[in-house]
C-alpha cells in the first residue's frame, strides 16, 4: 500500500510540477509578488518618488521648514518663489513641491503634486504643525518642537509584541501569509481536483484501481499536491525576499522592507512558522480530499466548476474570517470558528500570529481538525471508490449519501 | 487457479450478477460470454478486486484476492482510458511500477513489449498523438508488462480492424503459449473459439452452461445435418427422422437440425439408397449456436 501510494506520488509529483498549469501558476505568483515588493518603488521612482519633494519659498521660511520636512519627506531642492510647472518638479526629479509663505495667521502651504492624491494634507499639516505654530506664537520652531514633542508609550497588556510597531508587522505579515495560505490550499486542490477528473473522465480510472487500491491512489494524488504546493511556498518566500531585498525602503522607515526573510524570522516565532506548516497540511488535505472526491462523480470536465465551485465558499469566507480575526483574536466568534473543520486551519493560524492562544485551545482544534480529517479521508475514499467507476447520470446527493452511509 | 464461487453483487435495486460461478485452471484460457447487460463487466472486476461481491467468494491459488494477489493479475477494461500527454514509454514503465516492477527489470520489459507491440517509433511521442488502434496497443502493453500471471480482457477486439485484431490475436497466443491464465469476453465468437479452451456463457447475471468446447457441444441436443444434393427424395428420407426439423438451405445443399442422438450412419445409408449423395455431414454446433441457445435465443 505504501508502495504504491509512494509509486503514484512520484508520478504525480513528475507529472504536475511539468504541467502548464502549475508552472503558469507559479511564474504568475512570481510576477505578483515582485510586482508587490518592487512596484511602489517602480511607481514611485517613474514619478520620482511619492515622498520627493521641492521647497519653494523665501529662505528664511524653507530654512525653517526643511528640517521639520525631512523627517517626513526627500527633499530634493530649496527654490526661491517661482511659478511651479512641470519641467520644474522634472527637472530635480520630484512628486511635488511644497509654496510656503508667511501670512498675517501663520502658514500658507499651496502644494502641487503629479498625483495630489498621494499627498496627504494631514501629513502636511502635521510635519509643518511646528512652523506654524512657531510663527503664531513666537517662538523659534525647536522649541516648539521640544513642547509638542511630549512622550507617549504604548505598555503591551498580555500582548505577544513589544511595541505597537512590532504589532503592525507581524500583522502584515500573517496578512500576507492567510493570504499564501488560501491561494496554495484552494489552487492546489484545484490542482488535485483536474487530476481526479482527467483520470475519470479520460477512463483510465478503472485501469488505475484494478492495479492500486483507490485509497492509496488519492493518498498519493493528495500528497504530491501538498508537496508541490510547499514547493510553490517556498519558492514564493524566496521571490519575496529577493523582491524585496535591495529595494529603496520607505522614506522614514526604519526597516528595510516590510516582507523579508530577515524580518519574517525577527517577528514571527519558530512555533508560528511551525504552526503555518501544520495548519496549511490540515487545511489542504481536508479541502483538496472533498475536492478530489467530489470530482470523482463527475463525467465532463466542464461540471468541474459546478461542483468545486461551491466547496470553495467555505474556504473563501475562511480567508474573511482570518483577516477579520487578525485584528480581534480572542473575540468569541474567532475562537469557536477556530476549531470548526475547513476554516479552522484559517483561523487559528490567523490567532497564533498575533496573539498568545492557550495550548489548551490549540491542541483541542488539531485534534478536532485532524479527526474531522479522518473521517473526510473515510468518506472520501468511499465516495472516491464507487465515484471513478460511475459513469452515465451524475449521481443524485442521496445516492452520495447513501455510498457514505454504505 | 481461479476459483469463482457463487457470486452476486447488487447496485441498489438492480441485481447485476445474481449467481456466477466457474472454475478457472492455471493457463487456462477462459471465455466469459453473455449479452449485453449479462453481468461480464461486473464478474470480471469482481475478479480483480475492483469491486466486493455482496456474497460468494472468489479465490485465487486457494486464498482471497487480496491487494498482494492482485499485483499479478492484468486488466484490459472495455472502457479504453489513457494519458493523453504522456509519452508512451512512461505510460507502460507507470503501469509496470504500479504492479511492483522496478529498475533494471522494468526498462527491459518496457523496451520488450515496445518492441513486440511495434511501437518504437512512438515511444517517446504522448499516447493522445498515436491512432486508436496503436493506443489500445499501449493499453495492452500497460496490462501486461509486469508479466501477470491472470489476465482479464474484457471486449479486448472491440475497436480494432482487422490487421490490429489478428495482432491482438496473436499476442494472446503467445501469452497463452508462455502459460498465463488468460479470461476474456467477447462478441467475436470465432475468436474465442480459436483462442478459449473453456467457456461459461451467463445472462441474467448467473450461468446458463460452462465447459470446454466439446463438453459444451456433446451436451448440445441436436446438429445440423447438411446434404447434397437438394431435392425431394432427400428431403423425404430427412424429414421422416424424429424430431428432425428443417433449417435454412445453404449452397445447394438441404440442412435439417436433428437430435443429437440420431444414428447417422444408419440415416446416410438411407440417402445413398434414394439419391446420388456427393455431400453428407453432421455439423457440430458452432460456439455462436451454443451460446444462442444457452441466452434462450434459439432452440
Amino acid at each position: 500500500m505504501i508502495d504504491d501510494l509512494l509509486t503514484v506520488f512520484s508520478a504525480e509529483f513528475m507529472r504536475r510540477i511539468r504541467s502548464r498549469p502549475y508552472i503558469i501558476g507559479l511564474i504568475i505568483g512570481i510576477i505578483g509578488i515582485l510586482l508587490f515588493t518592487r512596484l511602489p518603488a517602480l511607481v514611485g521612482d517613474a514619478f520620482g518618488g511619492s515622498s520627493s519633494i521641492v521647497v519653494v519659498g523665501s529662505p528664511a521660511l524653507t530654512a525653517r521648514a526643511i528640517p521639520l520636512l525631512k523627517s517626513d519627506y526627500d527633499v530634493k531642492a530649496e527654490l526661491q518663489p517661482q511659478p511651479i510647472t512641470e519641467p520644474t518638479l522634472k527637472e530635480y526629479d520630484a512628486a511635488a513641491a511644497f509654496v510656503l509663505t508667511s501670512t498675517k495667521s501663520g502658514l500658507d502651504v499651496n502644494v502641487y503634486a503629479h498625483d495630489p492624491g498621494s499627498m496627504g494634507v494631514r501629513q502636511v499639516r502635521r510635519a509643518l504643525m511646528p512652523l506654524q505654530l512657531a510663527l503664531t506664537t513666537g517662538k523659534s520652531s525647536s522649541q516648539v518642537k521640544n513642547i509638542t514633542n511630549f512622550p507617549v508609550d504604548v505598555k503591551p497588556v498580555a500582548s505577544k509584541f513589544s511595541s505597537a510597531d512590532q504589532a503592525e508587522l507581524v500583522r502584515g505579515i500573517a496578512y500576507t501569509l492567510i493570504f499564501f495560505l488560501y491561494i496554495l490550499i484552494l489552487v492546489n486542490s484545484q490542482l488535485v481536483t483536474s487530476s481526479v477528473a482527467e483520470e475519470k473522465t479520460s477512463r483510465i480510472a478503472e485501469l488505475l484501481v484494478a492495479s492500486v487500491d483507490p485509497v492509496a491512489l488519492l493518498g498519493g494524488k493528495i500528497l504530491a499536491g501538498a508537496v508541490l504546493a510547499l514547493v510553490q511556498l517556498c519558492i514564493w518566500i524566496a521571490a519575496a525576499t529577493l523582491g524585496g531585498h535591495g529595494s529603496p525602503p520607505p522614506h522614514g522607515s526604519d526597516s528595510d522592507n516590510v516582507f523579508s526573510l530577515a524580518n519574517l524570522f525577527d517577528v514571527l516565532t519558530p512555533g508560528v512558522v511551525v504552526a503555518f506548516f501544520i495548519f496549511f497540511l490540515i487545511g489542504f488535505l481536508q479541502v483538496s480530499t472533498i475536492f478530489a472526491a467530489m470530482a470523482s462523480l463527475i463525467n465532463r470536465t466542464e461540471d468541474l466548476g459546478s461542483v468545486t465551485g461551491p466547496l470553495a465558499i467555505p474556504v473563501v469566507a475562511a480567508l474573511f474570517i482570518a483577516i477579520g480575526a487578525l485584528g480581534t483574536p480572542d473575540a468569541p466568534w474567532a475562537v469557536v470558528t477556530s476549531f470548526v473543520p475547513i476554516i479552522a486551519p484559517f483561523i487559528m493560524f490567523a490567532r497564533i500570529a498575533v496573539s498568545y492562544v492557550p495550548f489548551w485551545q490549540i491542541g483541542l482544534s488539531l485534534l478536532v481538525n485532524l479527526a474531522a480529517l479522518y473521517l473526510i479521508a473515510v468518506f472520501a475514499g468511499k465516495i472516491y471508490r464507487v465515484g471513478m467507476l460511475l459513469y452515465g447520470r451524475a449521481p443524485k446527493l442521496s445516492q452520495v449519501w447513501s455510498v457514505i452511509r454504505s | 487457479m481461479l476459483d469463482v464461487d457463487h457470486i452476486h453483487k447488487e447496485f441498489g435495486t438492480v441485481r447485476a450478477v445474481r449467481d456466477v460461478h466457474f472454475r478457472i485452471d492455471d493457463g487456462a484460457t477462459f471465455g466469459l460470454i453473455g449479452p449485453n447487460g449479462a453481468g461480464k463487466t461486473t464478474t470480471m472486476r469482481m475478479i480483480l478486486g475492483i469491486l466486493t461481491p455482496d456474497g460468494g467468494t472468489i479465490r485465487w491459488n486457494n486464498a482471497r484476492v487480496r491487494y498482494d494477489s492482485r499485483k499479478h493479475f492484468g486488466y484490459l477494461p472495455e472502457e479504453r482510458g489513457i494519458y493523453g500527454k504522456m509519452k508512451v514509454r512512461d505510460q507502460i514503465s507507470y503501469f509496470g511500477k504500479l504492479h511492483g516492477l522496478r529498475d533494471p527489470g522494468l526498462t527491459t520489459r518496457v523496451n520488450r513489449w515496445i518492441e513486440r507491440l511495434g511501437l518504437g517509433i512512438y515511444a517517446d511521442r504522448p499516447c493522445a498523438e498515436l491512432s486508436k488502434g496503436n493506443q489500445q496497443k499501449v493499453q495492452l502493453a500497460c496490462a501486461a508488462v509486469h508479466d501477470p500471471q491472470l489476465l482479464v480482457l474484457d471486449e479486448p477486439f472491440s475497436g480494432l480492424d482487422p490487421v490490429n485484431a489478428d495482432i491482438m490475436l496473436a499476442i494472446l497466443n503467445e501469452l497463452k503459449a508462455q502459460g498465463t491464465t488468460l479470461v476474456l469476453s467477447s462478441h467475436q465468437m470465432w475468436q474465442l473459439e480459436e483462442l478459449c479452451t473453456s467457456f461459461c456463457i451467463i445472462a441474467g447475471g448467473e450461468n446458463r452452461v460452462q465447459g470446454t468446447l466439446d463438453q459444451l457441444r456433446s451436451a448440445f441436443p441436436t446438429r445440423i445435418v447438411r446434404v447434397a444434393p437438394s431435392n425431394e427424395a432427400v428431403s423425404n428420407v430427412l424429414s421422416a427422422v424424429s424430431g428432425a426439423q428443417q433449417a435454412a438451405p445453404m449452397n445447394g445443399c438441404v440442412d435439417y437440425r436433428m437430435p443429437a442422438d440420431t444414428d447417422f450412419a444408419s440415416l446416410l445409408r438411407s440417402l445413398v439408397a434414394v439419391a446420388p449423395v456427393t455431400r453428407f455431414e453432421a455439423v457440430e454446433p458452432s460456439l455462436h449456436d451454443i451460446y444462442l441457445r444457452a441466452i434462450g435465443e434459439a432452440a
